[in-house]
């Protein structure tokens, strides 16, 4: 039988890694990812110094008390962490952020809004913010920014069977797509101005110090209100926060990986249907009742919703529930294959391993699932 | 069943489409190209040939009357679904002929 | 003409015991199978007996010549979908491309279930499927690609996805000529096997309606090329007409059920690419296929004359005429896909031709859109100075920001959507309401009247279907022989 001859590029056989930098600075310290990787490095006897960008007073605060508790946990590897304040928005932030260090410094970037109250937020933030960094980090020479960007400059798949590739052509999907792909255009500029730079791209991530509205999550499963779009067969890529970290720190630290991207997400996708089915698993296992999933909408109901954020999105408003429920009728899968053989990531946190931990944690918060 | 002959309905809209489009195609070619225009319109399939002579005499009437290329330039830039497939059939089989049998024709429908 | 094969020009009274309407990729091998059992067989196409080497591939007199309306044929819709279909001896075999691909295990097995086909084992359709391959000589082509086919396969190679050279039905007399191939189509090898067994073929023969009586038809009427009406008689009849063409004379004979309410095709849209050096091929297709994203989405080369390369450029014309300049260093592309959509074919009362819709999904607009972006970054990895999109408000794209632009514009509404590959028009198998013919061919609820082209095919194989339309026709066909017609 006539059959394509296939061209895999073959993978290095060992990973150059560099050792870790003198500063880290992570933006968006106080946030989701930021915690989690403040966790990690706090506990990490090869990092020395931190330094964090908080946006306000009050942030600042809340992430001293983080690194309090943390220390008090036993993470007291790294005992230099400085807390800058400041909007990544903001022109001058990014030279206040890297004032004074020298080039054996790593930038993790973070810092996004992904659910913002006017669509313009996401233009300042995370499209300016990354572009004001980046210069400022190349002008600085840095020796690696790790930009975090999405999959969302790529869209969604065009069928529930397809997978991005580690190339894809840019698509993005809405608001906060268009400004992650002009973010990573702005980075692209910075490395072809002389940056070391590499993107990382997660999908759907999940896990301890997550907000509010993952919370939310959780409850709708449990409770079998989670609603399921059409045939439940769209595919979703996802990653366990911890697993993100991960894929962090091999782009920062892989040399080979200057100015390429890579996904970061679990080594396959799966289908809505299992999500929901793994995550009742993982609260009946964790003592919790689970209500059998009930509701489900009719794909048309999903491209409805898609169609107001849309309306909404062009007169700059933005409804975070319509653009959830709208993406929910999506299929985004990703293909990390290239990720594993260019940067040495592996994904050691299954959905259902992961998913446990995320619900321990959440009780361990005291939160209501 | 007799059939009506293409040339006659569509010919005047494919000379004047093909005069602006390519302005500086010498006429011999041009007729040439209508001819053969036409011929492929007569042995559309019968539901298709109906359309396009249907509206092709459309074209056709309007363009008989004073301003007529205007109004007919208007309608062809209109978002019109099945209208607009007609000039598009024209200019598709009056390019694929130009271009096959005179391939180094310009851009304008000059021979070089 | 080869000297053994007496084609002869339809008349106006003929008989036969077998009578096969269509002498393409069903219609030979029926014929030639039937024959070889012993079988008294009339074959009579409606085009004409065109020697290969006598016209140029994909020009426009071949079209004139070799397709129906010479090949400006179209599926109504938003957006309407250009189709072609072969009109000659050898019917699409001898304008098509040549490449050959097997129907793949897992749609085999699909049909089968999904469609009940009984006694089918796909093995032994595959069994079938080696004959075939070598009957016309299935194999890569000798020597260095042709340029076009490099761009595919370097660009995939670079952004690292699967493709590869697709063999096709074609001798090489010479070891490193891959130009000098000859096409092993039916006129020149199942067609003339089934003559030297006895068949006949009549050409220049139209076929307007079977006369048939409480689903057995016994006579054929007839329109010949000069005009002429003529009758033909016969104790069974196949249907081989493509997957338009067959559907359509069953409803004009009055046969109705599930027929031609399900046409299935592979959607294609293009784009032009221009590179820095002159590659353009003006008389065949690249032998390459990018097939990492098969089945849902493929890419290939096209037919790229000057002609072909003017009219990609066409919906654009104002910003991208200039580049008609330079065709020798351009060359067409497609991306093609598999289609949720659904087409119909429908005969009208007093018409000739059948009217035909399709509508494409959501989903399959997605996939056109994505497709396109996908094939214009693989041209860009290839080397391409800039790409030309056929669709109407398209900017050109010479970087990666302008395939995001392009993305973000295209609209498969506007844009130039084309096919091959229309299949699926009588589909094969016991599903009652989702099947035109039983597993076999035999139209439900007649007797004597057998369909075996690619209106059996339930779906669209998600790959060229021209092995898969002759592996069926084979096995039906033997199938027939065997049971001498009558009902299993």
């Amino acid at each position: 039988m006539p059959e394509p001859s296939t061209s895999p590029s073959p993978p290095p056989v060992v990973i150059e890694r560099w050792s870790p930098p003198g500063t880290t600075v992570i933006t968006g310290a106080a946030g989701w990812l930021g915690r989690a990787l403040v966790h990690r490095l706090l506990a990490d006897p090869h990092r020395r110094a931190l330094r964090l960008l908080a946006h306000s007073t009050a942030e600042a605060a809340d992430l001293r008390a983080f690194i309090a508790a943390e220390r008090a946990a036993g993470a007291t590897a790294v005992t230099a962490v400085e807390i800058v304040i400041g909007d990544v928005a903001k022109a001058d932030t990014a030279a206040r952020l890297l004032y004074g260090l020298t080039t054996d410094t790593d930038v993790l970037h973070t810092a996004g809004v992904i659910h913002p109250s006017r669509v313009r937020q996401f233009y300042e933030v995370n499209t300016n913010g990354t572009r004001h960094l980046a210069q400022a980090a190349g002008d600085a020479g840095v020796r690696r920014f790790v930009h975090v960007s999405s999959n969302s400059p790529f869209g969604t798949n065009p069928d529930p069977a397809d997978t991005f590739r580690h190339d894809e052509p840019f698509h993005p999907y809405l608001g906060y797509g268009a400004s992650k792909m002009q973010a990573e255009m702005a980075v692209d500029e910075a490395v072809a101005a002389g940056l070391d730079a590499t993107i990382v791209r997660p999908p759907w991530f999940y896990g301890p110090f997550q907000p509010p509205r993952q919370t939310t999550f959780f409850r709708m499963v449990r409770t079998g209100k989670f609603p399921v779009i059409g045939k439940g067969d769209q595919r979703r890529s996802m990653v366990y926060v911890d697993n993100l970290v991960d894929g962090v720190f091999c782009a920062e630290l892989v040399p080979a990986a200057r100015g390429k991207g890579y996904w970061i997400a679990d080594e396959r996708a799966y289908t809505v249907d299992e999500i929901v089915e793994t995550v009742g698993r993982a609260l009946t296992d964790e003592g919790l009742s689970v209500t059998p999933p009930t509701t489900r909408l009719p794909t048309l109901a999903a491209r409805v919703a898609e169609a107001g954020d849309r309306v909404l999105q062009a007169v700059g408003l933005y409804q975070q529930q319509l653009h959830v429920l709208g993406e929910m009728g999506h299929t985004i899968a990703v293909d990390i294959s290239r990720s594993t053989a260019e940067i040495g990531y592996v994904p050691q946190v299954a959905l259902y391993e992961g998913m446990r931990r995320s619900i321990r944690w959440c009780l361990d918060q005291g939160l209501e699932l | 069943m007799p059939q009506v002959p293409a040339l006659p309905v569509v010919g005047s809209f494919a000379q004047r489409l093909l005069a602006t489009d390519l302005p500086d195609l010498p006429t011999a070619k041009r007729n040439e190209t209508v001819g053969f225009v036409a011929h492929r319109i007569d042995t559309l399939p019968s539901f298709t040939r109906f359309g396009v002579l249907v509206l092709g005499s459309v074209f056709r009437t309007l363009l008989a009357v004073p301003g007529g290329w205007t109004a007919v330039s208007v309608l062809m830039k209109l978002p019109l679904p099945l209208v607009a497939e007609y000039p598009r059939l024209i200019r598709s089989l009056s390019f694929a002929y130009v271009w096959e049998h005179w391939p180094s024709t310009t851009p304008t429908g000059a021979s070089t | 003409m080869p000297p053994d094969v007496p084609v002869q020009r339809a008349t106006v009274a003929m008989d036969a015991e077998v009578l096969v309407i269509g002498s393409g990729a069903g219609g030979a091998t029926t014929a030639s199978v039937l024959a070889e059992a012993g079988f008294d067989v009339l074959v009579v196409e409606e085009g004409e007996w065109v020697e290969q080497g006598s016209v140029v591939p994909f020009s426009l007199e071949q079209m004139d010549r070799q397709y129906r309306a010479g090949g400006v044929t179209v599926a109504l819709g938003l957006p309407s979908i250009a189709y072609t279909e072969g009109r000659c001896a050898g019917g699409g075999t001898e304008v098509n491309s040549g490449l050959y691909w097997r129907p793949p295990g897992d749609v085999l097995e699909r049909w089968r279930d999904q469609f009940q086909i009984v006694d089918f084992d796909p093995a032994d359709l595959l069994a079938i499927a080696d004959e075939v391959e070598r009957d016309i000589s299935v194999c890569t082509a000798p020597g260095a690609y042709s340029e076009p086919s490099e761009v595919l396969r370097r660009g995939a190679d670079k952004l690292g996805w699967r493709n590869g050279e697709i063999p096709r039905w074609m001798s090489y007399p010479s070891a490193d000529d891959a130009a000098g191939g000859q096409r092993q189509s039916m006129t020149r090898t199942y067609l003339p096997r089934a003559m030297r067994a006895g068949a006949r073929l009549a050409v220049g023969c139209r076929v307007d309606r079977l006369v048939t009586r409480h689903g057995t038809a016994a006579s054929a009427l007839t329109t010949l090329a000069d005009g002429s009406k003529g009758t033909i008689t016969f104790r069974h009849v196949f249907v081989c007409g493509g997957a338009i063409q067959s559907p359509a004379l069953l409803q004009r004979s009055g046969i109705h059920g599930h027929i031609g309410r399900s046409l299935a095709v592979h959607p294609t849209v293009k784009l032009a690419a221009r590179f820095a050096d002159s590659l353009n091929v003006p008389d065949d297709v690249p032998v390459h296929q990018v097939k990492e994203f098969a089945p849902h989405l493929s890419f290939g080369g096209s037919a790229s004359n000057p002609g072909l390369v003017a009219l990609t450029l066409l919906d654009q014309w104002p910003t991208f005429r200039n580049a008609i300049t330079q065709w020798e260093q351009m060359s067409v592309y497609y991306a093609a896909i598999t289609s949720e959509g659904l087409g119909k074919v429908r005969s009208v009362p007093h018409m000739k031709d059948p009217i035909v819709t399709y509508g494409l999904t959501w989903r399959d607009r997605a996939l056109l859109r994505s497709g396109l972006a996908r094939l214009a970054l693989l041209m860009l990895e290839a080397g391409a100075l800039e790409v030309y999109p056929s669709f109407k408000g398209a900017p050109s794209v010479r970087n990666r920001r302008d395939v995001a632009t392009m993305q973000q514009a295209f609209s498969a509404t506007k844009a130039s959507v084309m096919t091959v590959h229309l299949c699926s028009t009588v589909p094969m198998g016991e599903l009652e309401g989702r099947t035109g013919a039983d597993s076999f061919g035999r139209v439900h609820g007649c007797t004597n009247i057998f369909v075996n082209d690619a209106s059996l095919l339930p779906t669209a194989p998600g790959v060229n279907p021209q092995a898969s339309v002759m592996a069926f026709a084979i096995r039906n066909a033997r199938r027939f022989a065997a049971t001498g017609g009558r009902r299993a």
